[in-house]
């Protein structure tokens, strides 16, 4: 299911005061099975764009296309309300849409939307917590008992029972310790690699870009800046400067190698292949 | 959502942005006052020309203010047809069977929505062009006299400016969660009602759970840098009244006088 978007145009209360170009002219191919990042800095259309992707706002012009579902200005929402199943969009703090009196009825409230039974949805509440690292014993427990980070779990576990074939996660690891952080992006891959989930990332973290994803997408005051590969992308730092992101901490360091003499390619972005390198060198030096 | 006019600070460089928040304040009660004086058209009229000045000295446009009214359409649309059913005076204007129309009850809506315009506008032309500190700043020095006989003015004020603050913050949190909630299918148009009833209440809970977070941390954040309404405090910004503020209030104390003596010599 791979997302396409024509000449994707949003602006915001056209026509008043508030009158704001978010996009402009996006036209881009977005693969299935591969992890996508998209950057840029605040204000530059990232989550205007992400929104597009599940219908909850509607070209001003130009178009979306995501498997056989067509979003144009002027689509009802009522029309293409499956999409939403579709395209999971985990929204930044999402435990802030936590509501009901028990996890396994917040996490049912999805399906039940969408017309699925209650007892069904309830079974699949229970299938699809552990999915996310919590078991059983906390169906019946409320949702607002729980720690920031259970909380995001249980807010992404009803993202995921509605079994979405395409991900958005909008800075899922935002305020999260290290080691959240990094189960979090763990549950993330697996997704991808296990059930062959379209994963698209909405990140700051240049190192979650560089371990976890397969292409990059740069946006830039509504347009789309670049479009490559992660390999090409980080082997370009000058990209990274020009659009005010800082580097992954292996670029930085190669950085600073490279003006100490060392000779590091471009194509290093491993830390143990590095380590190697530079033992080399040291050895070839002395 | 994002396009509710009313009660938005827009910061243009204008007369009006530049105005004593005092006088502002004051110009708007006294117009206010004035809107309640029935001293039919020709004092609004008088309120009317009032405001299309402030309008133009303030750069914004009228179309602006028209918006502010827009959330109340609804309201009045429900008045004028509860008038249409209650009111039975005047001279019968339409009649279908066992409906019929009488000129007093339009004349009657029409008034109130004339009311209910002029005040939303000018309370719209008032928090647009006062930044929201600034008017608390003018409650609170306008209240400072009641200080004496017990009024917490410093609180009130504090109270209001923190209430204005986060009424933005609180729009775009409803927006984020109705979105959030949206992506799980929620769907506030179509569905029964208790579809309906649980969309709201998936948007309600988890808002005010936020709110009372952000209450909790704010009132936090406020006593970790010693904040205490008792203590006297000195000001950063000192408020000064020129001539374009007396010239303001001497034309809306005009305009009150105005509707009154229409009012009370029976001209209306």
């Amino acid at each position: 299911m791979s997302i396409k978007t024509n000449e994707l145009t949003h602006i915001y209360n056209p026509g008043t005061p508030f009158e704001k170009l978010a996009l402009n002219g996006i036209t881009l191919n977005i693969p299935k099975g591969k992890v996508t990042a998209i950057i840029g800095q605040t204000g530059s259309g990232k989550s205007t764009f992400v929104q597009h992707l599940n219908a909850l706002l509607v070209p001003t012009s130009g178009s979306v296309d995501i498997e056989n579902y067509h979003i144009q200005p002027g689509t009802k929402i009522k029309d293409i309300k499956e999409l939403r199943k579709k395209v999971g969009l985990v929204f930044q703090f999402p435990e802030y849409q936590l509501f009901e009196e028990t996890i396994e009825k917040d996490i049912a409230f999805g399906p039940k939307n969408f017309g699925t039974s209650e007892e069904e949805a309830v079974a699949l509440a229970k299938k699809v917590l552990p999915i996310v690292g919590l078991d059983d014993r906390y169906l019946q427990r409320s949702p607002f008992d729980l720690s920031g980070g259970q909380k995001r779990r249980v807010a992404i576990a009803g993202i995921l029972v509605l079994e979405p074939n395409i991900l958005v996660l909008d800075e899922p690891t935002a305020g999260l310790d290290p080691q959240g952080a990094q189960e979090m992006m763990t549950l993330f891959m697996d997704l991808n690699k296990k059930q062959g989930k379209t994963v698209l990332l909405v990140s700051h973290d240049m190192e979650h870009v560089k371990d976890y994803c397969d292409h990059v997408i740069v946006f830039d005051q509504g347009k789309v800046k670049i479009e490559s590969s992660v390999k090409e992308f980080f082997q370009h730092p000058e990209w990274m400067e020009n659009i005010g992101i800082n580097p992954p901490a292996i670029i930085r360091l190669k950085k600073m190698l490279n003006e100490k003499g060392f000779c590091i390619p471009d194509d290093v972005l491993e830390m143990d292949t590095l380590v190697k390198i530079v033992k080399e060198q040291v050895k070839t030096y002395e | 959502m994002n396009n509710i006019a009313l009660g938005r600070y827009i910061p243009f460089d204008s007369v009006v942005n530049r105005m004593d928040p005092r006088a502002k304040i004051m110009i708007m009660l006294f117009l206010m006052i004035a809107i309640f004086v029935p001293a039919g058209i020709w004092g609004y009229i008088l309120i009317a020309a009032f405001i299309i000045l402030a309008l133009k000295l303030s750069k914004l446009s009228l179309g602006f203010a028209l918006r502010s009214v827009k959330p109340m359409i609804f309201m009045m649309v429900i008045l004028l047809v509860i008038n249409i059913l209650v009111i039975k005076t005047g001279v019968p204007w339409l009649q279908i069977g066992w409906f019929s129309v009488y000129s007093d009850a339009v004349y009657q809506t029409l008034y109130i929505v004339v009311r209910l315009m002029l005040m939303i506008i000018i309370t719209t032309i008032l928090t647009a062009t006062t930044k929201p500190l600034d008017l608390t700043l003018g409650i609170e020095k306008l209240l400072h006299p009641f200080e004496k006989v017990g009024l917490p003015a410093h609180i009130i004020a504090m109270m209001i400016s923190i209430a204005l603050r986060f009424i933005p913050t609180l729009i775009e949190e409803t927006q984020r969660i109705m979105n959030a909630q949206a992506s799980r299918g929620v769907d506030l148009e179509n569905g029964s009602l208790k579809e309906k009833v649980m969309a709201v209440l998936s948007l309600i809970v988890p808002l005010f759970v936020s709110a009372f977070d952000r209450a909790d941390q704010l009132a936090n954040a406020m006593e970790a840098r010693g904040y205490d309404p008792q203590k006297p405090r000195t000001r950063y910004k000192v408020l000064s009244m020129h001539s374009i503020d007396y010239i303001g209030l001497i034309l809306s104390v005009l305009i009150l006088v105005c509707c009154i003596s229409i009012q009370v010599l029976g001209l209306a």
